[in-house]
């Protein structure tokens, strides 16, 4: 009788696992533990979100209090890791919760550009450094700069035509919406 | 052994130069919606890839020539990526187009419901983009004007990082203020309903009696400056007499509330509307 039919069984006066019976245990436990690695998919950069570093003493008219501002760090991270997510796939439909008006009408055109000449990006996020410059007085609008060291693949199928990390420069308008904060606008600019 | 050497270092060679002969250039200055040319260089033909943004444009090129890019085609200002693939190689370079000149507004104005003659109490934001959406971030005087009933306030705030805002105080009268911002020729309209404030100078009089209860009722009801508040705002009417205390909420009709509250010897009679209160009737004895 096999260590596992007597512990499910229970059909034996001897003790439930004998010495030897724990290797075997042991032994099956590291195959399973070893095969559900093999089977999982590979982890993408895309199941974390990025790190985002909020600065608001320069807020202004408004002060942004830290309730706001960890909700608009959340949701500029999330927004980051739905625009790495639509990129590497070419969805658009991966931008609807975090996107909205002409950043939306913009990214969806060149997810649409990309699938037309074949490409994907892949955007490997570092971490984004932000430091918020307008927080309206109604508090439902705010502005900032961001500073973000991305690592991109741009690939014609699977080859990678081009790739970079480097630092890049956006400016970004984000509103409140009905659950969340919302990128309006994500101009990339030279920077300083 | 020496041939074969030979013929490796110049395979190599050969390679490396007509390899180091690819090369993209892009534009040192671009607009979005200006036409632009992209410089190859090379022999044969290739793939040119540009990485915009908002856009990818893709063009299979001679080498050595000049990629025109109509005026139309580059529409997204910003960080573009220019990309050659040509021999197995792929050369590339950034670039950046600049936003054109202000075209559109984004407005948003908050609230749309403001009572009259309160400070700094709606909200304007103005985003300026050009013609493709790209954020205008150059500076840009943005005039803000509010008006209701034939008076207008304006103010002229130049926008910094694409972004003008303006904080303004609402008028004396109620009534549907046009709230406009405007860049150069282009304009955008929001409606901010002004509604009356609190009543001011809240008074009931008896309207009439009989044995069975008394009529009260509100003067017309208006607020500081004259605006009459909204039918269907509720004005209470309280009785307090020896038998204890009867509430009654009336809705404003045609400006003047209504209630007809118990017959009583000696009452009074006091009136509220939201944290404003009224004057106080006596009934029977001193009044």
């Amino acid at each position: 009788m096999t260590p596992w039919s007597r512990i499910l069984t229970g059909a034996s006066d001897e003790p439930i696992l004998k010495a030897r019976d724990f290797r075997a245990v042991r032994f099956t436990i590291l195959l399973l533990l070893v095969g559900s690695f093999a089977v999982l998919p590979p982890t993408t950069q895309g199941d974390s979100k990025p790190s985002v570093e909020l600065n608001v003493e320069q807020a202004a008219p408004r002060e942004v209090n830290e309730t706001v501002a960890q909700a608009i760090a959340r949701d500029y991270s999330a927004a980051w890791q739905a625009l790495a997510a639509a990129l590497a796939d070419n969805n658009a439909a991966a931008l609807n919760d975090n996107f909205v008006g002409f950043s939306q009408d913009k990214l969806v055109r060149r997810i649409q550009d990309q699938q037309k000449a074949g490409l994907r990006t892949r955007i490997v996020d570092r971490g984004h450094k932000v430091k918020a410059i307008f927080f309206s007085t109604e508090g439902a609008t705010i502005e900032f700069e961001d500073t973000a060291t991305l690592e991109t693949q741009i690939l014609d199928g699977g080859k990678v035509l081009q790739s970079e990390r480097a630092q890049l420069h956006f400016w970004v308008i984000m509103t409140g919406a009905e659950d969340r904060w919302k990128v309006r606008v994500l101009e990339s600019a030279p920077g300083d | 052994m020496r041939p074969l050497r030979f013929a490796v270092l110049a395979v190599t060679l050969g390679w490396l130069l007509t390899s180091s002969a690819q090369e993209v250039r892009p534009p040192q200055y671009a607009v979005a919606g200006h036409p632009t040319t992209i410089g190859t260089s090379g022999e044969g033909e290739g793939t040119l890839y540009l990485v915009g943004p908002g856009q990818v444009i893709k063009r299979h090129v001679r080498l050595g020539s000049d990629v025109a890019i109509a005026a139309n085609e580059l529409g997204s200002a910003g960080r573009w990526i220019a990309i050659l693939r040509a021999g197995g190689r792929s050369p590339s370079q950034v670039f950046f187009v600049q936003s054109g000149t202000p075209e559109s507004l984004s407005f948003l104005a908050r609230p749309s419901r403001v009572p009259v003659a309160r400070p700094s109490v709606i909200s304007g934001i103005a985003v300026v983009f050009d013609k493709f959406q790209n954020l205008v971030l150059q500076p840009t005087p943005v005039k803000f004007s509010l008006s209701v009933e034939g008076t207008e306030i304006s103010q002229t705030v130049t926008s910094r990082n694409g972004l003008a805002w303006v904080n303004s105080s609402s008028a004396r009268k109620a009534g549907a203020a046009q709230f406009v911002a405007r860049a150069g020729d282009t304009s955008v309209r929001r409606v901010v309903q002004q509604v009356a404030s609190d009543p001011c100078n809240l008074r009931i009089h008896m309207a009439q009696r009989n044995p069975v209860g008394v009529a009260f009722e509100t003067d017309p009801v208006r607020d500081c400056t004259g605006n009459p508040v909204p039918d269907g705002t509720i004005v209470t009417f309280t009785q307090s007499d020896s038998r204890g205390r009867s509430t009654v909420d009336a809705r404003l009709k045609k400006g003047i509330a209504r209630a007809i509250l118990p017959a009583s010897d000696k009452a009074i009679i006091t009136v509220a509307c939201g944290v404003v209160l009224g004057n106080e009737l006596h009934l029977g004895g001193a009044r």
